[in-house]
């Protein structure tokens, strides 16, 4: 054990360009609050960002530096990680009334920010997206104090049926106009923010109009939303795809890049799976010091669920990803 | 394109059917996996056997859950006789804690309790649950 609140706290006491220099500096998303999202056209905030509120002075910071997708399964090792500054939570998992399970409440009360990341809003469904659902979301941004919430493009469930999984959208205008208006429906119910995540997928729609770079960057344009870019997403579809991940990067807007995700996945028959349960294969790390050459995300993201390595093997692999980023380390 | 996922049906015109499949295979691993964790001695007691026997019962059915798909696979493999013994005694409790019609979620069950899956018996009283085996004859 070498983390603990009095480590943490030192920690928080002298932070090396903390997370609201870090988004003015960057142009990353702000520290959140109704009134932040008016400014979140803009590429950056006006010099200096916005006056801190009431709100924003309440909600924890924007995420920063290398953090870890909380899991129950993981909650004692995240726990030790002195200098983690930033988790990420499944939405669905979290019940909206509280109260928070314990070792995020404990996270909180170090003041670790957590971001809500929902899986089964469906964002890209043609049915407009539950209420219920919504609501849900909002409330548990509250209960965590976030600064920001994300979700994918993509869509769970058709006619009734689930899927138990993110589905594909065509890349079509149609599609760009249904996921548009999601969001915007989302971001009236929310608090705060959205990042709004790409998926990997193993197939494409026969009647693409648009490639991805194109369908994202539209998306994001009209709702002023931020990007979640999942690496080993974009890793996964260039290399299915027999195409260069680069050439994607490079026509993505990495100025508004919330965060980023970040893991493991491994060949199977032919094509390469994003399984969260599998090491980083290498070429992802390649990868992330590809985005972070380009534009430095603001803050960075191990996704780990299922299959959990011994915490020497989690802990290197935080490590490597700090490294590969040239983030301090938080472990 | 949901339904060519997880009901079985054949994907629209233009995709990729090989990837389409691939995906659909994808999804029942991971389906088999979340099954596994509610029914951890159904999945051992078939051991490496496990993804395919899953993946054998569940292609054409959308999921209904780790717990219910467990529960209809236990239930459809004892039905059969192929129910590894380890899997029979986690049947036998669960069906003896809990009322499950294989349509609705199921509900812990108030009344006492005697059910027999196999050679597993599980007695339930007060919520206490008691698992035996019958010696074989």
């Amino acid at each position: 054990m070498t983390g603990g609140p009095a480590t943490r706290a030192a920690a928080h006491a002298h932070p090396t360009g903390g997370p609201a220099t870090r988004a003015t500096a960057a142009g990353g998303p702000p520290a959140g609050g109704p009134a932040t999202r008016a400014t979140a056209g803009a590429a950056a905030p006006p010099g200096g960002g916005p006056a801190p509120t009431p709100a924003t002075a309440r909600r924890a910071a924007a995420p920063a530096g290398v953090g870890i997708g909380w899991r129950p399964e993981i909650a004692g090792f995240v726990a030790d990680l002195p200098g983690l500054r930033f988790v990420e939570v499944v939405a669905e998992s979290v019940t909206p009334t509280g109260p928070l399970p314990a070792g995020l409440a404990e996270l909180r009360r170090w003041g670790v920010t957590v971001v809500p990341h929902g899986v089964r809003l469906s964002l890209g469904g043609v049915e407009p997206v539950d209420p219920a659902r919504l609501a849900h979301l909002a409330a548990v941004t509250e209960l965590l104090d976030a600064p920001l919430v994300s979700e994918h493009i993509a869509f769970v469930r058709a006619g009734g049926v689930e899927a138990g999984h993110l589905l594909p959208l065509p890349r079509t205008r149609e599609a760009v106009d249904v996921v548009v208006g999601n969001v915007r429906r989302a971001q009236a119910e929310l608090p705060v923010p959205i990042a709004l995540e790409p998926i990997a997928a193993l197939f494409d729609w026969p009647d693409d109009e648009l490639d991805e770079a194109a369908f994202v960057t539209e998306i994001l344009e009209r709702t002023d939303a931020w990007l979640l870019l999942d690496i080993a997403n974009v890793h996964a579809n260039a290399r299915n795809r027999d195409a260069d991940p680069l050439a994607l990067l490079d026509r993505l807007p990495l100025e508004r890049v919330a965060y980023t995700h970040i893991a493991g996945g491994t060949e199977h028959a032919g094509l390469y799976h994003d399984t969260h349960t599998h090491p980083v294969p290498p070429a992802v790390f390649d990868l992330v010091r590809e985005v972070c050459a380009r534009h430095r995300p603001p803050a960075l993201l191990l996704e780990r669920d299922g299959h959990y390595p011994p915490a020497e093997t989690l802990r290197a692999e935080l490590d490597a990803l700090a490294a590969a980023a040239d983030c301090p380390s938080v472990t | 394109m949901v339904a060519a996922l997880v009901a079985g049906a054949s994907p629209p015109a233009g995709f990729d059917v090989a990837r389409v499949g691939a995906a659909r295979d994808a999804l029942l691993r991971k389906r088999a996996g979340h099954v596994a964790r509610h029914w951890p001695l159904l999945a051992a007691g078939l051991g490496d056997a496990w993804p395919a026997t899953f993946a054998r019962w569940a292609a054409g059915r959308p999921g209904q859950g780790g717990l219910r798909d467990g529960w209809d696979v236990a239930r459809a493999l004892h039905a059969e006789g192929t129910l590894p013994p380890l899997a029979a005694g986690e049947l036998a409790v669960r069906e003896a804690t809990t009322r499950y019609d294989g349509v609705h979620p199921p509900r812990p069950r108030r009344l006492p309790a005697l059910v027999r899956v196999g050679d597993a018996v599980a007695v339930q009283l007060l919520g206490r649950v008691r698992l035996h085996h019958r010696p074989r004859r």
